[in-house]
């Protein structure tokens, strides 16, 4: 079964056709996905401001990421439980949406910034958290994460205003192989 | 100096992800569709998708020549539709209905719906996406 014919069975499902079909549950899902977003964009912002040394410097490191870290994980949990809830109601046009795609990437990518912060960059920090400014591993870092996310809230966004949808043909070549759109179907 | 490059960046911040989660009503009429094109016609619906955050009717339209064009008519969430009358079986595949709405602004068969009428006179309103014109005041 390929991806394409996975999804588009997922979709007519009863389970997402209930979802997509929803007069309340979708709506509702969307707004907690927006509401948690706005606890998890905050409290991220805050950190990386703070590891760019830009906000709260008489505050230690280590203070700073024990009171906003529950925060953000615990947003974010919620964050991944409604957007698979929302990407489950419509698979198949998320999954051939650029942005969708997009967002996806740069999830990745900002992901990958967590682990390599929190695994080598951190302690380091911490250690040098004596020094004026923060290290320059932990500057790069606060900014990448601050970047990466803005632009994975952009995308997100975006997945609603989609004029590369596989339904507006003609597109060009290229558009249909990054979105897996099969002209004529 | 850096207080003042942290507001910068803090605003930066703020004007972003406002800007991109606020529009929590998805797109805008104006997005994708033309208010100076409004188009009006007869047609058969094959398919109405009843879906959020819009649903899409799917109306097939006999030309003039006898050739068949299909168009695809945006419409409201399920709730909005519900709430002004609709079922999700008062559109079936077959039904006549006639459509006024403004086609999309890329010239393709895709309209913002307005109004639907049913083959007993019933009119009912797709409108569906904000700033439409059909949502200015009267004399604009």
């Amino acid at each position: 079964m390929s991806p394409l014919d996975f999804f588009a069975w997922l979709g007519d499902s009863d389970w997402s056709t209930n979802l997509h079909e929803s007069r309340y549950a979708y709506p509702l899902i969307e707004s907690v996905h927006v509401w948690t977003m706005a606890v998890f964009f905050g409290s991220v912002a805050m950190f990386d401001l703070r590891l760019m040394g830009m906000i709260m410097r008489k505050v230690p490191l280590g203070e700073v990421v024990r009171r906003l870290l529950p925060w953000t994980i615990a947003a974010f949990a919620v964050m991944v439980v409604t957007g698979t809830l929302l990407f489950f109601a419509i698979p198949l046009r998320s999954y051939q949406n650029i942005f969708f795609r997009s967002k996806m990437l740069l999830m990745v990518l900002a992901g990958l910034n967590v682990w390599i912060f929190h695994s080598r960059v951190f302690p380091k920090a911490i250690d040098a958290e004596a020094a004026a400014a923060p290290p320059r591993a932990a500057r790069i870092a606060g900014a990448l994460s601050l970047v990466l996310w803005t632009g994975i809230v952009f995308s997100g966004r975006m997945i609603a205003y989609n004029w590369f949808d596989c339904d507006r043909q003609p597109q060009p070549d290229i558009v249909n192989f990054l979105t897996s759109c099969v002209p004529g179907e | 100096m850096r207080t003042g490059l942290a507001i910068g960046v803090g605003a930066l911040g703020l004007l972003v992800s406002g800007w991109t989660s606020s529009a929590s009503a998805h797109h805008a009429f104006a997005a994708e569709f033309d208010a100076n094109k409004p188009v009006n016609f007869k047609g058969t619906i094959t398919k109405m998708e009843w879906t959020n955050p819009h649903s899409w009717l799917h109306v097939m339209v006999m030309q003039p020549d006898g050739t068949a064009v299909n168009w695809a008519i945006e419409a409201g969430t399920p709730n909005v539709l519900f709430r002004r009358g609709f079922t999700k079986d008062t559109l079936a595949p077959g039904t006549e209905v006639v459509i006024d709405g403004y086609q999309a602004k890329d010239g393709s068969n895709r309209a913002n719906g307005r109004d639907l009428t049913l083959p007993d006179g019933r009119q009912l309103f797709l409108g569906s996406s904000a700033g439409a014109p059909y949502e200015l005041p009267p004399g604009q």
